[in-house]
C-alpha cells in the first residue's frame, strides 16, 4: 500500500494531513467559456469507464456557504474583500468535508476552479495577491493543475453563442466603469488571463491550448490524466511497508 | 495587508473596542459609554461581532447544522468582520465619527487560537482591520464569569461551549473549560496589543468612570452632531424643544 502524503501551501487545517492519501486532486482552471465544465464531464466519464472513482467539486458548491454567496451576489453591492472571504469559507468547507475525505478514500477529485481563480479575481480588484496566498495557506497542493488556455477572441464567440451574453461578474462590471459591456468584458478577461499566466509560472500549471476543437483539447488533457493514473497503478503494486 | 486599506492615511474618527470572555460585563460597559457619548453630542456608530446582514445567515446555518470546523469558523467570522469594516466601520471613521465595537479582532484571535488555529495566520488574515484608538479588556476571574452566565441561562450553545473540541460531554463543563482556554489567550494578548485592562470585578460605576477617563482625552478632532441651528431656532421662538427626541434628556 502506498504512503502518499498530502502537501499544503502553508499550515494545513487541523489534522487534515494525517493518514494516507491514495487519491488524486486534479484542478481545471481557465476563464469562463474555456470549456472547463465540458472537459471535466468528459474526463469523469473516461475515468469511470476505466474503473476509477471520481468526486467532483467546484466554486460555491459547499453546503456551508454556497447559497450565501449566491444570495450575496444577487442582492447586494459587495466589497471585494467580503466576497473573497466568503469564497474562502466555501473553499475551506469543500476542502475539509469533500476533497480531503475523497483523497483519503482513493478517489480522483476533479475540481472546477481552485484558489487560483479566486486569487486572480481578487488581484484584478485591488486585493493583494500575497495576502490571498497567505490566507489560502490551508489549501492542499493539487497533483495537477490543468489550465485551458484560450484567447479572448475565442472566448467572446463562445460566450455569445452559448451563454447568450455577458455575465455581470465575468465582465468585471462590479468595478470597471463607464464603458459598454463588450469593452469591459474584453478588458476584464485580458487582465484575468495575465493574472493566470503569472500564477501558471508560480504553481506549475499544465498549459493546454483550448482554442481548437473539443477533441483536440480533450486528447491533450487525456495525456495528463493517463500519466497520473499510471502512477496510481504503480503505487498499488508497491509492496506494503 | 489589503492594499485598498493600508495606503490611506489614518481617518479622523476614533475606534473604541471592548473585549473579554462571556460574562465579563463588557457589553454593559460599552452601552453606558455609548449613551454618554451621544449625550455629549458625539456622532456614534455601534457595531457588534457577527452581525453583518450579508454574512450572518451563513454563520447561523453553519452553527445550526454543525458544519463549522475551526478553519471555516474562523473564515466566516473574518468574512462577517470584513463586511462590517467596509460598510460600517471605515465609512464612519472617515466621516469623523466615534465607532464603538463590541468585540473586535482580539475575539477571533482568542477563540480561534483556543480552537488551535495558528496565531500568525490569524493575524495575517485580519491584517485589513483598522487599528483601534483604544481596546479595553474586561478581566474577570473564570469562576465569576461562569457564575454570571449560569445565573441567567439554562443552556449554552454548541459552538459557544466549544463542544466541537470534544472537551467534555457536559455542555456547561465544556463551556467552563473552553472559556478558560479563551481567557488564557486574552491574558497573553494584553501586553502584545496594549489592551487597556479593566478589573471587571469592580463596581459598574467605577469601571465606567475609568473608561470615560481614558476615552475623553482621545476625542479631539471628532465630529459632534451639529444642533446649533436648531438651538438657535428654539431660543428665537422661545420653545423648549420637548418634541425633539435628539435634544430631550440631554
Amino acid at each position: 500500500m502506498n504512503e502518499r502524503k498530502l502537501k499544503f501551501y502553508g499550515e494545513p487545517p487541523l489534522r487534515a494531513d494525517e493518514g494516507r492519501f491514495p487519491g488524486r486532486l486534479i484542478v481545471f482552471e481557465g476563464p469562463d467559456g474555456s470549456g472547463r465544465s465540458t472537459h471535466i464531464r468528459l474526463t469523469k466519464e473516461w475515468l469511470e469507464d476505466h474503473g476509477y472513482g471520481v468526486a467532483d467539486t467546484g466554486l460555491t458548491r459547499s453546503e456551508l456557504a454556497g447559497r450565501g454567496i449566491e444570495r450575496a451576489k444577487t442582492g447586494h453591492n459587495l466589497d471585494p474583500l467580503t466576497l473573497n472571504l466568503f469564497y474562502a469559507t466555501d473553499f475551506a468547507d469543500r476542502l475539509e468535508r469533500t476533497i480531503i475525505p475523497a483523497l483519503r478514500a482513493g478517489l480522483i477529485v476533479l475540481a472546477d476552479r481552485y484558489m487560483y481563480s479566486l486569487i486572480a479575481r481578487a488581484s484584478v480588484r485591488g486585493v493583494s495577491p500575497e495576502w490571498m496566498q497567505d490566507v489560502y495557506g490551508f489549501a492542499a497542493i493539487p497533483d495537477r493543475v490543468i489550465y485551458l488556455d484560450v484567447d479572448v477572441d475565442h472566448l467572446l464567440s463562445r460566450i455569445l453563442a452559448t451563454a447568450g451574453g455577458f455575465d455581470y461578474w465575468e465582465s468585471g462590471q462590479d468595478f470597471l466603469r463607464g464603458q459598454d459591456q463588450h469593452t469591459t468584458y474584453v478588458d476584464y478577461q485580458n487582465e484575468m488571463i495575465a493574472e493566470f499566466r503569472s500564477l501558471a509560472a508560480i504553481h506549475d500549471f499544465v498549459m493546454i491550448d483550448a482554442n481548437g476543437p473539443i477533441s483536440a483539447t480533450f486528447s491533450a488533457i487525456l495525456e495528463v490524466i493517463r500519466d497520473e493514473v499510471r502512477q496510481m497503478a504503480d503505487e498499488d503494486l508497491d509492496p506494503p511497508v | 495587508m489589503n492594499s485598498s486599506n493600508s495606503d490611506r492615511e489614518a481617518p479622523p474618527g476614533k475606534l473604541f473596542v471592548v473585549e473579554g470572555i462571556d460574562g465579563s460585563g463588557k457589553s454593559t460597559q460599552i452601552d453606558l459609554l455609548h449613551k454618554w457619548l451621544v449625550s455629549q453630542g458625539y456622532l456614534v456608530v455601534f457595531t457588534e461581532w457577527n452581525s453583518s446582514p450579508i454574512v450572518r445567515r451563513t454563520t447561523r446555518r453553519g452553527k445550526r447544522r454543525r458544519l463549522l470546523t475551526p478553519l471555516s469558523f474562523s473564515l466566516i467570522h473574518a468574512c462577517d468582520f470584513a463586511n462590517r469594516v467596509n460598510d460600517q466601520i471605515l465609512p464612519a471613521l472617515r466621516a469623523g465619527a466615534v465607532v464603538l465595537a463590541d468585540r473586535y479582532v482580539y475575539t477571533a484571535y482568542a477563540r480561534d487560537g483556543a480552537r488551535g488555529m495558528s496565531s500568525r495566520w490569524l493575524r495575517r488574515l485580519y491584517s485589513f482591520a483598522p487599528e483601534p484608538t483604544m481596546a479595553f479588556y474586561f478581566d474577570v476571574p473564570l469562576d465569576e464569569a461562569i457564575r454570571r452566565i449560569e445565573a441567567g441561562r439554562d443552556a449554552v450553545k454548541y459552538y459557544e461551549a466549544g463542544m466541537d473540541l470534544e472537551l467534555s460531554d457536559n455542555p456547561f463543563e465544556s463551556f467552563r473549560i473552553f472559556q478558560g482556554m479563551i481567557k488564557d489567550q486574552y491574558d497573553s494578548m494584553v501586553d502584545d496589543f496594549g489592551l487597556y485592562r479593566i478589573d471587571a470585578t469592580e463596581s459598574l460605576v467605577l469601571q465606567q468612570r475609568k473608561m470615560r477617563q481614558v476615552v475623553e482625552p482621545l476625542l479631539s478632532g471628532v465630529t459632534k452632531a451639529d444642533d446649533g441651528e436648531l438651538a438657535a431656532a428654539l431660543s428665537e421662538f422661545d420653545l423648549s424643544g420637548r418634541y425633539m427626541p435628539e435634544l430631550f434628556g440631554r
